[in-house]
């Protein structure tokens, strides 16, 4: 079977994400989500400081890429305060974060209109169950600890 | 308040449609720059919503200030060199319709993680979707 690179450092990167959802509940079990999600962004610096010292880049680059990659870092940040916002203002996490999971119908959209990606028929399935999966794996049981909110 | 879209549906929405459009800008520059590149111009966007929260009367106390803070540190260290393996799939031709929704099942090594670490029951519906997760991610693999 055909194995290719992007596939592999996706499923990576899922494992990577993934092993956050353990940490980041062990975090918020302890702190409030403003100071784990302050110390989450400052642990951006050193990984930014250490490509700086170790990875020569290349500087010349035109505005848009330069600023479409930085509105990404701040829309992914800003996303993720909106979900603690979501959960603060009253919303259950057994809904909400099911809910925010539906975000790849977005980049979906955006991906085949602008982007002119393609996608197949099983692909699409694939995506369809992947939504589905996702909503339904982040619907946590009810949890029998109370939480600090 | 009646009859009114409440806030945290609201707020909801706004997540899916800014981490929405993320998937979809990284994607638009994954032409032009390599992962590294695109990780440090992140950090550069990431950083100032910092101080949106540095002045947060919540960042005092916790239960337990050194275990949370490093959890969150690790969670940071996690988050962001996952961001460069994301954006590396992109790079190497990985469509974000495709990769988008195979890397939003990260939930699916959560769940198996917070059993095994945790000892976290898997609920019904868990279990359902980590079938489906497999699945999923067979089928945008072919």
């Amino acid at each position: 079977m055909h194995f290719p690179l992007w596939l592999l450092f996706a499923l990576i990167t899922l494992l990577f994400w993934g092993i956050t959802g353990v940490t980041q509940k062990l975090s918020t079990n302890a702190i409030s989500t403003e100071l784990s999600f302050l110390w989450f962004g400052l642990a951006f610096i050193p990984i930014a400081l250490a490509i700086l010292l170790i990875v020569p880049l290349d500087w010349h680059l035109n505005a848009r890429v330069f600023w479409l990659a930085v509105i990404g870092g701040a829309l992914n940040g800003l996303g993720a305060m909106t979900s603690f916002k979501a959960l603060e203002s009253g919303g259950k996490a057994s809904i909400v974060i099911p809910l925010c999971y539906l975000y790849p119908l977005v980049t979906i959209f955006l991906a085949l209109v602008f982007l002119h990606e393609k996608v197949t028929r099983v692909e699409v399935l694939g995506i369809i169950l992947a939504l589905v999966a996702a909503v339904l794996l982040s619907r946590e049981a009810p949890p029998e600890q109370s939480t600090d909110r | 308040m009646q009859k009114q879209v409440p806030s945290w549906l609201i707020y909801s929405l706004l997540t899916i449609i800014l981490w929405g459009i993320w998937g979809a800008t990284s994607k638009a520059v994954a032409n032009d720059i390599n992962a590294y590149m695109n990780q440090v111009l992140f950090t550069i966007g990431l950083i100032p919503l910092l101080f949106l929260v540095i002045r947060s009367p919540r960042l005092a106390g916790g239960k337990n200030r050194r275990r949370g803070i490093f959890y969150a540190f690790v969670t940071g260290i996690l988050g962001g060199t996952g961001n460069i393996l994301f954006f590396t799939s992109l790079t190497m031709g990985g469509r974000a319709a495709v990769v988008v929704p195979m890397t939003s099942l990260s939930p699916l090594a959560t769940v198996i993680l917070a059993f095994l670490v945790l000892r976290e029951k898997i609920s019904a519906s868990q279990i359902v979707g980590l079938g489906l997760a497999f699945v999923a991610i067979y089928l945008l693999s072919l």
